[in-house]
């Protein structure tokens, strides 16, 4: 059984890749790509350099500009507990500091200078500048403040020179159009590079004139964003901050916590906004669970033992009707007849707790003989209506499974030898077939898992409980690469982790299966 | 051994199943404690600091004996808190005892309440004459008597000098006003939640209406005439070439936690926080980038911002920026700042409670503003705002007539329903206007080639052609039919109400004859009998609306169109598709016609980059390529000219050449339309939007529909 258990949980990782991977390539495919959602809220009455040169700071911050299986072997990277070379700083407040990403080449320098550098020597400059951060021995309180400082000049510069280059690249790309190159002009109007690089210049071009105008500025920009870059690896260089991670082997290889970055609208850390919201949908979920079995089973015990009856009959075309009946239907009804103080009122409209929850007792009591519900049952009133909406489809799926699995058992030798020697029908039916006819039943369980995860996003957003449904939706609908990836890990991880459990509790259950 | 699942092994798994729940939930009950001791701590460390700085500035005996007093209060509510803690400790091993915790706060007998009102009176017997907590609307101001000190201006010029911001309409002039006895709440629920609710970081709109209640700027736009006024500024001085704007800060301005705001902080909210690129304020930064060059302060209370370009939207540019406070936000990191969701102080009416990093208000919890005792102005009445979010329309109504909410927004046919009723009518106040932050929507023409230059022209290349298509459509009818009536029919970008809208135009009449001859005239008409128009070289008029997103609205106006053309005998396909594919789209100018909406937040915004025939070039924004150089000559001198008055007109002009070249047909403004509870007051519908800082409950006041 260990063995078994180690092998499934070591062939997760892989699963777990395959099915991140596949989701991301669908998502970078799709008109728009990763990051779709960002341009629409850099606002409509800019001029468009402004907006240009926005996009492209925006790209260069996510990292959006590098082809997407480079985004996601990064992003595999930092995921990876493991991480080789150099560890980053944990600043305050638990964020993470990486050393400062390369700067990239101006595009087609070739065009005006033997080197993007020109005069400019970086790597006596880099030397000089890392002694007087590091080689004096300055105070921890020194090193932060002078970290701080290159921080900001190397923020402004780089996000200077990446305006730069994306007011340069709008010229070049109507260099291109110019020179009867219009492959080299992709959609947004910017030239590509790739392409352009094999083609001897048009000097006499306009715009080429104009582009040989705009090159001392691009030029001065990069010089400048390298200096500070420079100066930011040094300053980063004299471990301001703590390190994150533990070293196994200093220097080469650490150990760290799985970082699954911030979102791209709001910069929230994603494993906190999870963190918030799995324990929702479980809840909901995890609390349903049992409802669906406990009516279910029965239901379908009842219809089995009295086949072909009036109880049998009435019990499944029930099940069936509510399996049939929509749930946004369903959801929209209870609010409007079960929550409105017009009908029946009787439960919360929307929400997980009262306003006043906050300063609640936390488990019901009474005090000067008013009974107040506490943080516990105010929870529990909320969820509610959520859950019914989440079980009342489940029930015929279960009870028809489990109707047929016990008529199956009821037909075979043992049952009919066991009435024959006299075993009194109750334990007929509860020791003999209810225990055979458990099996199939925990194999639904495996289908029933996922079903009900994607079930409870439209529950979650009719109810406007804050569970994982809402962020996935929000994930896809920004195409937040950090978000999205997340929650489909943390999704897959939770149903393979239910189907492991289906395994496990399938041995428990039936000695016949073992997994040694 | 039997490997079977028995009775036994369920019980075990059970017990197992509760002690871990168990262990969970008391985990999960310290947390709650612990986040609401953070809260009592920080109230009281702000008040002691509250109580140094009476100390350092009173020198009223009796005042100090109060003040002492206070003190000791203070410190016994410290050591209640201590006793908490302690008693935290001593029952946190039991999950039951727990619950009696609360009441070890409560014994000392102390609320923060009274601390806040004893603090108030302190404050007025401090400040003789400055009324942060009188019940009179009129502030007492330095501008209100004696020669007014004008060193700080540049000498020589007209220094503008503002009136002091304060309520439209005060709510204790209104009939029926009720003070709430401190206990009286508003609560409003919006469609969605705002990501945060940190300004300049949080951009959507449901942020932008809890960020307007705490943050002030230098100068706003009255709410009745929409002109520019000074807020926490009491004077400024325009150069008359558009090229500096001094403004001179008003004395008593203070943020909410007392402390003075000074130049000092705008200059650092300028330069530190909105330009600095390691904080995340893309959309404000590019849109200032080209406008301020820099602010230099000039003395504590005068700041001076000089301007690239002397263009009109410069002054709104520099008045209209939060000002942060200083000591504040330079606590944190820039990191911690873009991370955050609710670092949220200003120096506006209302405040928050919370203010650490790990306190913060964050989502999905509902946001609550306190009233910011410290306000400078006048103080408002009701004590606290509640904010929530109910992301289903139903829900949002249901939860409205439940109780649980004062204010929402319907949908247009829960509006139109609700209105019909005349038991509603009486416990509720129904808002529906128009003003400066409405919606428009129209139909974008493509009035050059489609796929640009190189493409083949579209039929709207024709003024004509444009003309005809906007009598085609009965936007009347598409206001009924689609919108249930809730709306008016749009004539041109800016809203009605607004300065650059001339009451006096009219819309294009829904006139098919008329519009008939007009497309005979552009040389299309049915030259083979075969109900569809043709030109003179026998093609077919038929073209494409491109609508947005999914939803009711965008397919029936698609419908609406393809029947208003197909009436007259021009076939109309309709393609949707996904906003965010959309770019594309426009910026090659792949359409004919477009379905688009847009927001306004302002009364007046610079039309060049959607209307200037500079913007056709490399795919800028004049998606409709309306090359128009009576429209290019008159936005150009419009954003030059600095006189409102002048300008108006001249917007006024530009709109009239809209009208008559029709690059757009537009269709409808989007009204704002509001249940409120009938019990809230002084609820006046602005052609600025709503002033929630001057309601107050239990009047049932009747609403003022404005317009």
């Amino acid at each position: 059984m260990g063995t078994y258990l180690l092998r499934r949980i070591l062939l997760m990782v892989p699963t777990l890749i395959g099915i991140t991977f596949l989701v991301f390539m669908l998502v970078a495919l799709a008109p728009g790509g990763i990051g779709a959602g960002l341009s629409q809220s850099a606002g409509a009455m800019q001029s468009q350099t402004a907006v240009a040169q926005t996009k492209a700071r925006l790209e260069d911050r996510y990292g959006l500009d590098d082809a997407p299986p480079v985004q996601y072997a990064r992003w595999l990277g930092r995921i990876s507990p493991i991480k080789f070379g150099a560890r980053d700083l944990a600043g305050p407040g638990g964020v993470l500091i990486r050393s400062p990403k390369p700067i990239k080449d101006p595009p087609m320098w070739q065009w005006f200078t033997d080197s993007p550098l020109g005069s400019l020597a970086t790597p006596l400059v880099a030397a000089e500048r890392y002694e007087s951060m590091v080689g004096a021995n300055l105070s921890e309180d020194d090193r932060q403040e002078r970290f701080r400082e290159a921080e900001r000049r190397y923020a402004d510069a780089r996000a200077a020179y990446i305006g730069e280059v994306a007011t340069f690249k709008e010229t070049l790309g109507e260099y291109a159009r110019g020179v009867g190159m219009p492959n080299a002009v992709d959609k947004n109007g910017q030239a590509k590079p790739r392409l352009l690089s094999k083609h001897t210049p048009d000097k006499s071009s306009a715009a080429f004139v104009k582009l040989a105008a705009q090159w001392p500025r691009v030029q001065a920009a990069y010089q400048a964003a390298q200096v500070t870059r420079t100066d930011m690896l040094a300053a980063f260089k004299s471990d301001p901050y703590p390190k994150a991670g533990l070293p196994v082997i200093p220097g080469v290889m650490s150990l760290t916590k799985p970082d699954f970055g911030v979102t791209f609208t709001g910069s929230q850390p994603v494993i906190e906004l999870i963190a918030k919201r799995l324990p929702v949908t479980l809840l909901i979920n995890l609390v349903a669970f049992p409802i669906i079995y406990l009516i279910a089973i029965p239901g379908g015990m009842i219809a089995a033992t009295k086949r072909g009856s009036i109880l049998d009959v009435g019990l499944g075309a029930l099940f069936i009707a509510m399996w049939s009946f929509p749930v946004v239907l369903a959801g929209v009804l209870a609010i409007g007849f079960l929550a409105s103080k017009e009908y029946l009122g009787a439960f919360p409209v929307s929400g997980l707790h009262d306003n006043a929850a906050d300063s609640m007792h936390f488990l019901p009591q009474r005090t000067d003989g008013v009974l107040e519900r506490g943080w516990v049952l105010d929870t529990v009133w909320h969820i509610c209506l959520p859950v019914l909406c989440l079980v009342y489809g489940g029930f015929a799926i279960l009870s028809k499974q489990c109707r047929a699995a016990m008529l199956d058992n009821f037909s075979a030798d043992y049952v009919r030898t066991a009435k024959a020697k006299g075993v009194a029908t109750r334990d007929v039916v509860f020791r003999h077939v209810f225990r055979n006819s458990l099996l199939p039943l925990i194999t639904m369980f495996v289908t029933i898992f996922p079903a009900m995860l994607a079930g409870s996003v439209v529950i979650e957003k009719i109810f406007t409980v804050p569970g994982m449904g809402s962020l996935m939706l929000e994930a896809i609908a920004n195409r937040d690469r950090e978000l999205l990836l997340a929650n489909t890990l943390m999704i897959a991880a939770v149903n393979l982790l239910a189907l492991l459990l289906a395994d496990i509790m399938y041995a428990l259950a039936d000695p016949r299966v073992t997994y040694d | 051994m039997q490997n079977r699942f028995g009775i036994k092994d369920f019980v075990l798994i059970m017990l197992v199943v509760i002690v871990g729940l168990s262990v969970w939930l008391t985990m999960f009950q310290r947390g709650r404690e612990w986040t609401k001791l953070q809260g009592m701590e920080q109230k009281i460390d702000g008040q002691e600091r509250a109580l140094g700085r009476l100390e350092r500035a009173g020198d009223n005996k009796a005042a100090m004996d109060e003040i002492r007093g206070l003190r000791a209060q203070v410190e016994q509510l410290a050591a209640g808190r201590d006793e908490t803690l302690r008693a935290i400790a001593a029952m946190s091993a039991k999950l039951d005892g727990v619950s009696g915790n609360k009441r070890a706060v409560d014994g000392t007998g102390i609320t923060d309440a009274d601390i806040q009102k004893r603090l108030d009176e302190l404050v007025k017997q401090g400040n003789p004459g400055k009324s942060a907590s009188s019940g009179s609307s009129g502030t007492a101001s330095a501008t209100g008597t004696g020669p007014r000190d004008e060193s700080w201006a540049r000498p020589g010029l007209k220094i503008d000098w503002q009136e002091p911001w304060s309520f439209v309409t005060d709510p204790r002039s209104v009939k029926g006003y009720r003070d709430g006895g401190g206990a009286s709440e508003f609560t409003e629920t919006f469609e969605a939640q705002p990501a945060k609710i940190v300004p300049f970081l949080g951009l959507d709109v449901y942020g932008r209406r809890v960020i307007d209640l705490v943050m002030q700027s230098l100068g706003s736009y009255d709410p009745k005439t929409l002109k520019m006024r000074g807020q926490l500024a009491d004077a400024w001085q325009a150069d008359p070439a558009g090229l500096w704007l001094r403004v001179h800060i008003r004395s008593d301005a203070r943020f909410s936690d007392g402390v003075k705001l000074t130049a000092e902080d705008v200059r650092w909210t300028f330069h530190d926080f909105v330009m600095n690129e390691q904080v995340e304020t893309e959309r404000d930064r590019s849109t200032l980038r080209d406008s301020i060059k820099s602010v230099t302060v000039i003395d504590e209370r005068t700041v001076e911002f000089a301007f690239f370009e002397p263009l009109f939207l410069n002054e709104s540019n520099a008045l209209t920026l939060f000002i942060l406070p200083k000591h504040f936000y330079s606590k944190f990191t820039p990191a911690e700042i873009n991370k955050s969701t609710g670092l949220l102080m200003g120096s506006g009416p209302y405040k928050l409670e919370r203010l650490s990093l790990d306190t913060e208000w964050s989502p999905p919890s509902p946001v609550v503003l306190v009233r910011n005792e410290y306000y400078w102005g006048p103080r408002s009445v009701v004590d606290r705002l509640r904010f929530k979010a109910i992301d289903n329309e139903l829900a949002r109504l249901t939860d409205y007539t439940n109780g649980g909410s004062d204010m929402i927004t319907p949908s247009a046919p829960q509006f139109v329903s609700k209105i019909e009723d005349p038991d509603w009518n009486k416990e509720n106040q129904n808002l529906n206007w128009v003003n400066m932050k409405s919606g428009r929507s129209g139909i974008i023409w493509n009035c050059g080639a489609r796929g640009g230059p190189t493409g083949k022209p579209t039929p709207f290349a024709d003024k004509r052609v444009r003309q005809a298509m906007t009598m085609l459509m009965d936007r009347e009818k598409m206001v009924r039919d689609i919108w249930k009536g809730v709306g008016v029919v749009a004539k041109g970008f800016n809203n009605p109400g607004t300065p650059g809208c001339d009451p006096d135009a009219k819309p294009w009449p829904y006139d098919t004859t008329r519009a008939k001859a007009l497309l005979k005239e552009a040389g299309w008409e049915d030259r083979n009998g075969d109900r569809v128009l043709e030109n003179k070289d026998g093609q077919d008029f038929v073209f494409e609306v491109t609508t947005f997103g999914t939803g009711e609205v965008s397919e029936k106006t698609g419908a609406f169109i393809k029947d208003a053309c197909a009436a007259v005998g021009i076939r109309v396909t309709i393609r949707n598709m996904d906003w965010s594919v959309g770019d594309p789209v426009r910026k090659q100018r792949d359409f004919d016609a477009l379905l688009m909406g847009w927001g306004a937040n302002a009364p007046e915004s610079d039309p060049k980059q959607i209307f200037h025939s500079d913007s056709i070039k490399n795919q800028g924004d004049n998606f409709a390529q309306w090359n128009s150089p009576a429209s290019d000559a008159l936005i150009e001198q419009a954003r030059r000219e600095l006189n409102p008055d002048k300008r108006a007109q001249l917007w006024r002009d530009w709109e009239a050449v809209m009208h008559d070249e029709q690059p757009y047909t537009w269709v409808r403004v989007q009204p704002w339309v509001r249940f409120i509870d009938g019990d809230v007051g002084n609820v006046v519908a602005y052609p600025k939007g709503l002033e929630v800082w001057e309601f107050f409950r239990g009047g049932a006041a009747s609403a003022t529909p404005g317009n």
